[in-house]
């Protein structure tokens, strides 16, 4: 029986096919241990696969801390994270585009590698939890079939770029950044200029400066659609902003540049990259987020270095190419629109259609807002998801920022059938965008790092406040919630009008689960302003404090007054006296509940926070690139076993290159892919200057590449094949040798 | 002989609707990890009961997962075999049936009266399409094979029927004993007497 790799082989493009196959090389190796757990870890998390909580082997069952005995005994996929321990796949969704074939295909993997569940994320990815590593190369083939890869969904590097949902539809947006989000996405991904970041990178684009959808101000580099007449003709560009961010230091982008034209786009990306790469902090990642490097440097002097670094950028065809085919970019509805008529509509329907559905640009049709709870749908879900798509809106999918389905190009005669058919699968909740609408991060059900239970939480509010959401007031009802489970606020609760992190505090001789609340954070205006922490209070204790909030809001707000202005007039003392009441911490003996987190029934503990993955793994650009060279040597070693000589030579040949690529890159990162040019530049910077000598062997060992690259066999046999293995493995060995001796340690 | 999927599930459904709230089934996994009620090496707790028709509240293991599962509309107990499944299919169906059977009886104990199973029907799932597709060719093709398993696992007559026509879906199919009633603890107690191989 084929393997999925020979059966997809001809739907999965090539360079996608070669990543997934060197990432299953370096699997081998790391099982052989011949490749370091933290070069692996790296790799690792560049395909997306990340740890889980309890992936160190110790779990707090309540009573004591049990070790977790998994078969693969010691065996590491990097520090502290142990091989068999269960992990989690992001999947990137570019501006959470999907078609329904990569809907299915994605839940088929939910379905067969995971617990069944697809997870939409704030950064409209999709994580598939409980995943083995063993299982990723086949899951990823099955996604590059489709045209979605993991590459770079988390790491060091750039990750998913997200932008409005309602992009192309909208009635605000100067124009639809889709296709600019698109082909920034195509453009850096595996970029040579965004593998040597210090952290990750996040990118985002709005259509539209003031309403919430693109968040660009929180955001490392973000863009804003722009016109700006130019010699008479209006041209189509971006407002720049850069180093923004939330995480324990939130931070406000600075505006890099007022107008970059859309040819400036992507070079400007590029510079941009490349002074993060080039000065970002790489030692300590509590300060390696180019934020850092921004409030370091000043957005002037920054601004200098960018406009320095523009002038080294090599002249790229794919600069603008993607220009000619904006035009290509177009919506294919699944039906003409047309106007709601006079249908029957459905019970549930009115409140529905009151917060789930938006009218788009295009008359006729409308996008509707699938409230998915806590961001999480079925494999099932997804198949008959897909079928209602391609009957009503074709391949018109997004997910959101807000953990939702989106469909847009519903024609409106349709929303009562829709509806229906939504009812059945049960995803047809009201409430989209309302307070009952939380966005919550995984939290401690599965990140390393979590502190309190975000979903456990999140999952009790939404219980509460749908029971009563015709009781509250409009001006309650439009509140947005936002639960992280510590302070890396993957909840985003800074930009949330009532916002919760995870902490904890001691009682007597326990610990007990708090939430810090967060007040005042604005959403609209790109994440405008960011909220203030208050207090923390015990987890137990939140839904009366959003109860006591939300009441003296109604009961005290002047009329119009939104939340934010609220909370800034109330001023941070009285909200903390109003707090002060639940604030006060109960013994274990009176109130045993309040020590254990919410959905959890075991007795806190903060006994299992792991050391988190978000960071990536502090690995030099050469460790990660030499990394490849190994695992094309060692798919040259399966293909001599299999008697497959040509294929042998192919891969041993590509080894030894990207080794010499590996060390030139330490000197000249711009030396591309070309064979030619890479043994060229590796000649006369390591070779002709001797660098790459060895002490007895002298040149010999560089001299292996340049025979094979000057003199390609006619003919390859067996005998041939195993004296490149060994030559291969010298001068991979010699290349390992040179780096050290010329720049220093490797692994930092 | 017929090759063992990557994953195989068997599920058995409540007779009816329990009293019990799938929120007070989330402590009684805890307390199976604290206890090791269950059979594998016991990870974690999850709980996706806000997820209409979903895998409720699931038993994390490190060979297979033990849901309290609401899949297709129905209450019951979903065993999915992950990791170390026999080499032959006969052993691999053996092995998930008295893992299946062995926590639904667990559960039955946690609310007597309350929580009971329909022991002579089960779910089915092959949950691997590279080697499973769901189509009536393949049914066909298995349907004598598996027939004869299944009837020797519940050592009676059985019906056989595709859970799923829909062929993006897993390979599924439902299996119903032709017989009264199935005692659950006398069909453990047969099924465990049976060796299997494990890879």
């Amino acid at each position: 029986m084929n393997t999925w790799k020979e059966q997809l082989a001809d739907q999965i493009p090539a360079d996608m096919g070669n990543l997934i196959d060197t990432f299953e090389a370096q699997i081998e190796l790391r099982k052989q241990g011949k490749l370091d757990e933290k070069v692996f870890a790296e790799q690792r998390l560049r395909k997306g696969a990340y740890g889980q909580r309890y992936d160190n082997g110790q779990r707090h069952d309540g009573v004591r801390t049990r070790e977790l005995s998994y078969p693969s005994g010691e065996l590491v996929k990097g520090p502290d994270t142990l091989w068999d321990a269960p992990g989690m796949q992001r999947i990137k969704i570019p501006y959470g585009g999907l078609t329904a074939e990569q809907l299915e295909v994605l839940s088929e993997l939910a379905d067969e590698y995971a617990d069944g569940i697809l997870h939409i994320t704030t950064r409209q990815d999709i994580q598939l939890h409980y995943v083995h590593i063993d299982d990723t190369p086949d899951l990823m083939r099955r996604l590059a079939a489709v045209d979605i890869t993991t590459q770079e969904a988390c790491g060091n590097s750039v990750r998913n770029i997200t932008a409005c949902t309602l992009a192309g539809v909208c009635h605000d947006e100067v124009f639809d950044v889709s296709p600019y989000a698109d082909a920034m996405m195509r453009f850096l991904l595996d970029h040579d200029d965004v593998q040597d970041f210090g952290r990750k990178f996040k990118v985002a684009f709005s259509g539209c400066a003031g309403h919430a959808c693109g968040l660009v101000k929180m955001h490392d580099l973000g863009l804003l659609a722009q016109t700006r007449e130019i010699d008479g003709e209006i041209k189509r560009g971006f407002t720049v902003f850069v180093g923004g961010g939330l995480g324990t230091v939130p931070q406000q982008a600075k505006v890099l540049a007022d107008f970059a034209t859309e040819e400036q786009l992507l070079p400007l990306a590029q510079a941009v990259s490349r002074v993060f790469a080039r000065l970002g902090e790489k030692k300590n990642r509590n300060r390696a987020r180019i934020k850092f490097l921004v409030s370091k440097l000043g957005i002037d002097e920054f601004r200098r270095e960018v406009q320095e670094e523009l002038k080294t950028v090599p002249q790229d065809d794919r600069h603008t190419a993607y220009l000619d085919t904006l035009g290509d970019f177009g919506y294919k509805p699944a039906k003409a629109g047309m106007a709601l008529n006079g249908t029957p509509l459905p019970d549930g329907f009115s409140d529905w259609y009151r917060t789930n559905v938006y009218h788009q640009a295009q008359s006729g049709y409308s996008t509707i807002t699938l409230n998915t709870p806590l961001g999480d749908f079925t494999a099932m879900q997804g198949f008959q998801l897909a079928e209602i798509a391609r009957r009503y809106v074709g391949d018109n999918i997004r997910l959101s920022v807000e953990q939702n389905i989106v469909l847009r190009w519903v024609a409106d005669a349709d929303l009562p059938a829709i509806y229906r058919e939504l009812r059945e699968i049960g995803l047809s909740d009201a409430g989209a965008g309302t307070i009952v609408d939380i966005t919550a991060c995984p939290g401690t059900d599965t990140c390393k790092l979590g502190i309190a239970s975000s979903r456990g939480l999140t999952a009790e509010l939404r219980t509460r406040l749908i029971e009563r959401i015709n009781l509250l007031p409009d001006a309650v009802r439009e509140l947005k919630i936002k639960v992280s489970g510590c302070f890396n606020s993957c909840g985003q609760h800074h930009v949330a009008d009532i916002g919760f992190f995870g902490n904890s505090r001691r009682s007597g001789n326990h610990k007990m689960p708090h939430f810090q609340v967060v007040l005042g954070g604005q959403w609209q205006e790109n994440a405008g302003s960011y909220g203030l922490a208050v207090g923390a209070v015990p987890a137990k204790h939140i839904p009366e404090v959003l109860e006591a909030l939300t009441n003296r809001y109604v009961a005290e707000r002047a009329e119009e007054e939104v939340f934010q202005t609220w909370v800034k007039n109330l001023g941070r003392k009285e909200i903390k006296a109003m707090l002060q009441p639940y604030m006060k911490l109960p013994s274990f003996d009176d109130k045993p509940e309040f020590f254990s987190d919410w959905g959890d029934s075991r007795v806190y503990t903060i006994d299992d926070i792991g050391v988190g993955e978000c960071a990536g793994e502090v690995v030099s650009l050469f460790s990660l690139e030499i990394a490849r060279a190994e695992s094309a040597h060692f798919e040259a070693l399966l293909a001599l076993d299999d008697g497959n000589y040509p294929m042998v030579d192919q891969q041993a040949y590509k080894a030894m290159v990207l080794a010499a690529r590996a060390l030139v890159r330490t000197k000249y990162l711009d030396v591309g892919d070309d064979y030619g040019n890479i043994v060229n530049e590796f000649r006369s910077r390591f070779y002709d200057t001797e660098l790459v000598y060895d002490r007895f062997a002298k040149g010999k060992f560089a001299r292996y590449l340049f025979k094979r690259h000057d003199q390609p066999p006619t003919q390859v046999g067996e005998d041939y094949a195993h004296q490149l293995i060994d030559e291969t493995q010298l001068f991979i060995e010699n290349i390992h040798s040179a780096e050290q001796r010329i720049n220093g340690v490797i692994v930092s | 002989m017929t090759i063992v999927p990557n994953r195989l599930g068997v599920k058995f459904n409540l007779k009816r609707e329990p009293a019990i709230a799938a929120a007070d089934i989330v402590p009684i996994f805890q307390r199976w990890i604290q206890e090791h009620t269950v059979d594998g090496m016991l990870i974690d707790v999850i709980d996706y009961k806000h997820v209409p028709e979903g895998p409720g509240v699931i038993l994390i293991a490190d060979e297979g997962d033990y849901a309290y599962d609401f899949g297709d509309g129905q209450v019951g107990l979903h065993y999915i075999r992950k990791r170390n499944l026999p080499g032959l299919l006969s052993d691999a169906l053996l092995m998930a049936f008295r893992l299946a059977l062995g926590a639904a009886l667990c559960l039955e104990d946690e609310a007597p009266g309350d929580i009971e199973f329909d022991f002579s029907s089960a779910k089915i799932s092959f949950l691997d399409r590279r080697r499973y597709r769901n189509d009536l060719s393949l049914f066909t093709a298995l349907q004598d094979e598996l027939s004869a398993i299944l009837a020797d696992i519940y050592g009676c007559e059985i019906a056989l029927e595709r859970a799923y026509d829909d062929p993006r879906l897993s390979f599924a199919l439902r299996v119903a004993a032709q017989t009264d009633s199935v005692d659950g603890h006398k069909l453990l107690a047969r099924l465990s007497e049976r060796p299997v191989g494990v890879q």
